[in-house]
C-alpha cells in the first residue's frame, strides 16, 4: 500500500520552463519565512493575476500533505486517494493536455512539521495545489503560509471552522483556502442533531447521554448540540463533556446508566477505542452511536476484535454505500490498487483533485486567482456528494456546503456478520439517510 | 438506598482489582527493600502478552493467559538477575533503573502494537444484577481471582519452606544469611511472583477497560498509595490499604463528582505521609 505512496513523491522538476511559476514561487517564499502578515492583504500587482493557460502547460503539480502515509490510515488514504485520482486522470489523457504529477509530504500530525513541509511543496516543488491536511491545528498553522504563497489549497481532513472564519474575516489574504471536506466542525453537530431528528423515534431513543471528549474539534460540536438538540423532541438525560485522556469510562457510564438514558450520544476521536471497547465488554445497557472517528476505519471490527459491533458513528462515505454514482466505483478502484478500503479522507482527497481538474480544465487557466474563482463556482459531482463552497460572506466561507442536495453524511452501524460470533467478522452498513440505507438498525443484543 | 448498595459492590470489587495490583509492589519491598518502579511495565507486558498470543498469534484465549503470566514472570526475573541484584543495597539506583526500564517498555508496546487501546478477551463475559446495580462477570471474576490470590500468598509465605524464607529475609538478609538461606535465590523467586501478578493485574485491567501501552503507570501510583497507607512492605497492609482507597475512590466519584477520578489515591498518600508515615501496620518509614 505504502509503494505507491513513496514512488509517487517526487524530487523538485527541473523541467519547467514557465518563469511565470518561478515568480509564484518566490512569492510563496516570502510568504512561508514570514512576510505573509504583510504582503497578504494588497494583492494588486501580484503574479496571481496573470493567466497562466493550461494549454500552454504539459505539466500541473499537486502537493499532498497528510500525516504519516506510511502507517497512519487517515494519512494514507489521503495520499492514496489522491493518487488515484491523479492516475485516472493521467490514463484519460491529463487534463487539457497537460499531466497531473503529484508530491506527498508528511507532516506527522505537528503544526511546526506541516509548516515545514509546506514550504517545501511551494518552494522546493513548485505545486500548483495543495490538499490533504488532517490536523486542525496543522492547518491553522499553514494557513498564514498559504495566504503567504498565493497557492490554492483544498483542506481534506481538518474540519476546523477557524478556517473559514479567517477566509471570511479577511477574503483577500487568505481566499486561497477551500475545505473540500468534511463538512466543518459545526455542522458535524448539526448533523447530529438533523439524524437524531429524523432517526430517534426508529431507534427507539427516547433520552440520550451526551459524552463528548474535550479537544478542540469538538467544541464546535458541543456548542451546536447545546444550541439545537433541546429543540428536537428527544430528552437529553445528562450532558458530560468528559477531560481529554480519559482512559476509565466506569465512573462515566455509571452515571448514563443512572440516568436513565436510552443511549450515549457521542463525539468522540482520541478516546474513542477505549470507550467502546469499555461499552462492548461491559454490556453496558444503553445503545451507543453519533460521532465515532475510529469505527470509520473500514480496518477497524477486526482491529478491536468486534468490539465496535452495534456502535453507529456518522461517515463520509462507506465502501458499499452509494453516496454517489461515483462513491463505490472509487472504493473498488481504491481497494483493488491499495488492497484495503480509504477512510473518508480518501474520498475528499479524490474528490478535491478531480475537482480542481475540472476547474482548470473548464477555464484553462491554472493561475491562483482563477482557480479559486473556477471552485467558487463550481459544483462538482464527487465521491461524497455535490461539493460546493459558501461565498465569500458566508461565515463559513469556502467551506464545502452541508445540505441534502450538497454533502450530508452518511450513518453506518457495525453489525457481526454472524451475530453468534460477533468477534468473526463485520460490516459497516448505513442505516441512515434512508435511500442509502443498506440494513435495519440492530439493538444492541444485550439491551 | 440503591446508591449505598451500588457503592458498596462497586468499592468492594474495584477494591479487590486495587489489591491484586498493589501486593507484587509491596512484596518487592518487604523483601529487597526496593521500590520497583518497573511494576507498572509488568502490568503492560500482562495485558499485550494476551493480545499477542490471542490477536497476533491466533492462539486460544486459555493459551493467551498463560503467555500473559509468563511474559511479565520473564521480564520480572530477568530484570532483577540482569540488573538489579548488582544493586543489591542502592536503592536509588534500583530506582532510576526500574524506571528507566518502565519507560523502555512502554516505548517498546507503543512502537510496535500502536497508541491506541486494544480488546483483549474477558475471564468471563456477561452481566449480571446484584443488589439492583448492573455488574459484570467480569469484575466478579476479579474480585474472587483477587481473593484466591491474597489467601495462596498468606498460606505460602507463612507455611511453605521457601515462603518462611521470603519472610525471613524480608525481615533481615543479613540473619537469613546466617541461618543458610540463599537470599539472591529468594529475592529472584520474589521478583518472578511480583511479576505473576502484575501479569494477573495486567489482563484484569485489560480485560475491563482495555490496553494501552501508558496503562501501567495509574496503577503504579496507585500502589504507591495502597503501600503508604498498609504501610510499607506488609501484605495485610496492602490488602486494608486497598480497600479503603478503594472505597473512597468510588465514593470520592460517586457521591461529589466525576471530575476526581483518580485524584483520591494521591490524597490519602500525602495525608498518610503527613500523619501517619508507618502507615496502618508498618514500620519501615518511622525507623
Amino acid at each position: 500500500m505504502t509503494d505507491k505512496v513513496t514512488d509517487s513523491v517526487e524530487t523538485g522538476g527541473d523541467d519547467h520552463s514557465v518563469s511565470r511559476r518561478q515568480a509564484i514561487a518566490a512569492a510563496g517564499t516570502a510568504g512561508a519565512v514570514g512576510l505573509a502578515g504583510c504582503s497578504g492583504d494588497g494583492s494588486e500587482g501580484s503574479s496571481s493575476d496573470v493567466a497562466d493557460p493550461l494549454s500552454e502547460r504539459d505539466e500541473v503539480r499537486i502537493g499532498v500533505l497528510a500525516p504519516v502515509p506510511s502507517e497512519n490510515p487517515i494519512g494514507a488514504s489521503i495520499a492514496n486517494g489522491a493518487q488515484l485520482a491523479v492516475d485516472q486522470i493521467n490514463e484519460e489523457g491529463g487534463v487539457g493536455g497537460a499531466e497531473l504529477s503529484l508530491v506527498v509530504k508528511d507532516t506527522k500530525e505537528e503544526p511546526q512539521t506541516g509548516s515545514t513541509r509546506y514550504g517545501e511543496l511551494i518552494r522546493n516543488e513548485e505545486v500548483d495545489l495543495t490538499t490533504g491536511v488532517f490536523t486542525s491545528e496543522v492547518l491553522l498553522a499553514i494557513l498564514d503560509d498559504i495566504a503567504g504563497s498565493e497557492t490554492p489549497h483544498m483542506t481534506a481532513g481538518a474540519a476546523s471552522p477557524e478556517a473559514s472564519a479567517k477566509v471570511s474575516e479577511s477574503y483577500d489574504k487568505y481566499k486561497y483556502h477551500f475545505r473540500t471536506g468534511p463538512i466543518n466542525a459545526h455542522h458535524l453537530g448539526v448533523n447530529l442533531v438533523d439524524f437524531v431528528e429524523a432517526k430517534a423515534d426508529a431507534l427507539g431513543w427516547e433520552s440520550v447521554a451526551v459524552l463528548i471528549e474535550d479537544y478542540k474539534w469538538t467544541e464546535p460540536v458541543s456548542a451546536a448540540l447545546d444550541e439545537q438538540l433541546s429543540e428536537t423532541n428527544v430528552e437529553i438525560a445528562m450532558t458530560n463533556r468528559y477531560p481529554s485522556g480519559t482512559e476509565d469510562f466506569n465512573p462515566i457510564y455509571n452515571e448514563v446508566e443512572e440516568s436513565g438514558a436510552d443511549a450515549a450520544f457521542i463525539s468522540m476521536a482520541h478516546t474513542g477505542t477505549a470507550a467502546v471497547i469499555q461499552w462492548a465488554k461491559q454490556q453496558r445497557p444503553f445503545e451507543f452511536g453519533g460521532i465515532h472517528v475510529p469505527m470509520q476505519l473500514p480496518s477497524y471490527y477486526d482491529a478491536v476484535k468486534g468490539a465496535c459491533a452495534y456502535g453507529v458513528t456518522q461517515n463520509s462515505a462507506t465502501p458499499t454505500a452509494e453516496v454517489t454514482e461515483k462513491t463505490t466505483a472509487f472504493a473498488d478502484a481504491y481497494s483493488e490498487a491499495f488492497d484495503s478500503y480509504p477512510v473518508y479522507t480518501g474520498y475528499i482527497a479524490y474528490d478535491a483533485v478531480n475537482q480542481f481538474a475540472e476547474v482548470i480544465s473548464d477555464s484553462d487557466d491554472v493561475a491562483a486567482d482563477a482557480v479559486v474563482d473556477g471552485l467558487e463556482g463550481s459544483s462538482y459531482r464527487g465521491t461524497t456528494g455535490t461539493i460546493e463552497y459558501y461565498g465569500p460572506d458566508s461565515e463559513f466561507a469556502h467551506d464545502v456546503k452541508y445540505g441534502q442536495d450538497t454533502v450530508w453524511p452518511v450513518y453506518q452501524q457495525w453489525q457481526p456478520d454472524d451475530p453468534e460470533n460477533p468477534q468473526a467478522g463485520g460490516t459497516q452498513e448505513v442505516i441512515f439517510p434512508e435511500d442509502l440505507s443498506t440494513a435495519e438498525y440492530q439493538t444492541p443484543p444485550w439491551i | 438506598m440503591a446508591g449505598i448498595s451500588q457503592f458498596v459492590i462497586q468499592s468492594t470489587i474495584r477494591s479487590g482489582l486495587y489489591a491484586l495490583v498493589a501486593i507484587g509492589f509491596t512484596l518487592i519491598f518487604g523483601v529487597g527493600g526496593v521500590l520497583n518502579l518497573a511494576h507498572g511495565a509488568s502490568i503492560v507486558l500482562g495485558a499485550y502478552g494476551v493480545y499477542l498470543a490471542t490477536t497476533v498469534l491466533g492462539l486460544t484465549t486459555g493459551v493467551g493467559f498463560v503467555v500473559g503470566l509468563l511474559l511479565p514472570a520473564a521480564f520480572s526475573g530477568l530484570l532483577y538477575l540482569g540488573i538489579i541484584k548488582r544493586f543489591d543495597h542502592e536503592p536509588i539506583m534500583v530506582m532510576i533503573l526500574t524506571l528507566v526500564t518502565s519507560i523502555a517498555v512502554e516505548l517498546l508496546v507503543l512502537n510496535t502494537a500502536g497508541s491506541q487501546p486494544v480488546a483483549i478477551p474477558q475471564f468471563v463475559p456477561g452481566n449480571v444484577t446484584l443488589g439492583g446495580t448492573n455488574v459484570q462477570y467480569n469484575l466478579l471474576a476479579v474480585f474472587v481471582l483477587s481473593w484466591l490470590i491474597i489467601v495462596g500468598l498468606f498460606l505460602f509465605v507463612n507455611y511453605t519452606k521457601t515462603g518462611k524464607a521470603i519472610l525471613a529475609v524480608s525481615m533481615s538478609d543479613k540473619g537469613a544469611s546466617l541461618v543458610g538461606i540463599d537470599s539472591d535465590r529468594i529475592n529472584l523467586i520474589t521478583w518472578i511472583i511480583a511479576g505473576v501478578l502484575a501479569g494477573i493485574a495486567g489482563i484484569a485491567l485489560g480485560s475491563q477497560l482495555g490496553a494501552t501501552f501508558s496503562m501501567g503507570r495509574t496503577p503504579l501510583i496507585l500502589s504507591f498509595s495502597i503501600v503508604v497507607l498498609g504501610g510499607i512492605g506488609s501484605i495485610r497492609g496492602s490488602v486494608v490499604g486497598a480497600y479503603i482507597i478503594g472505597f473512597i475512590e468510588v465514593g470520592f466519584v460517586q457521591f461529589i463528582s466525576n471530575d476526581l477520578t483518580g485524584i483520591a489515591p494521591l490524597l490519602v498518600l500525602v495525608g498518610v505521609l503527613l500523619v501517619k508515615p508507618e502507615g496502618l501496620f508498618g514500620r519501615e518509614l518511622a525507623e
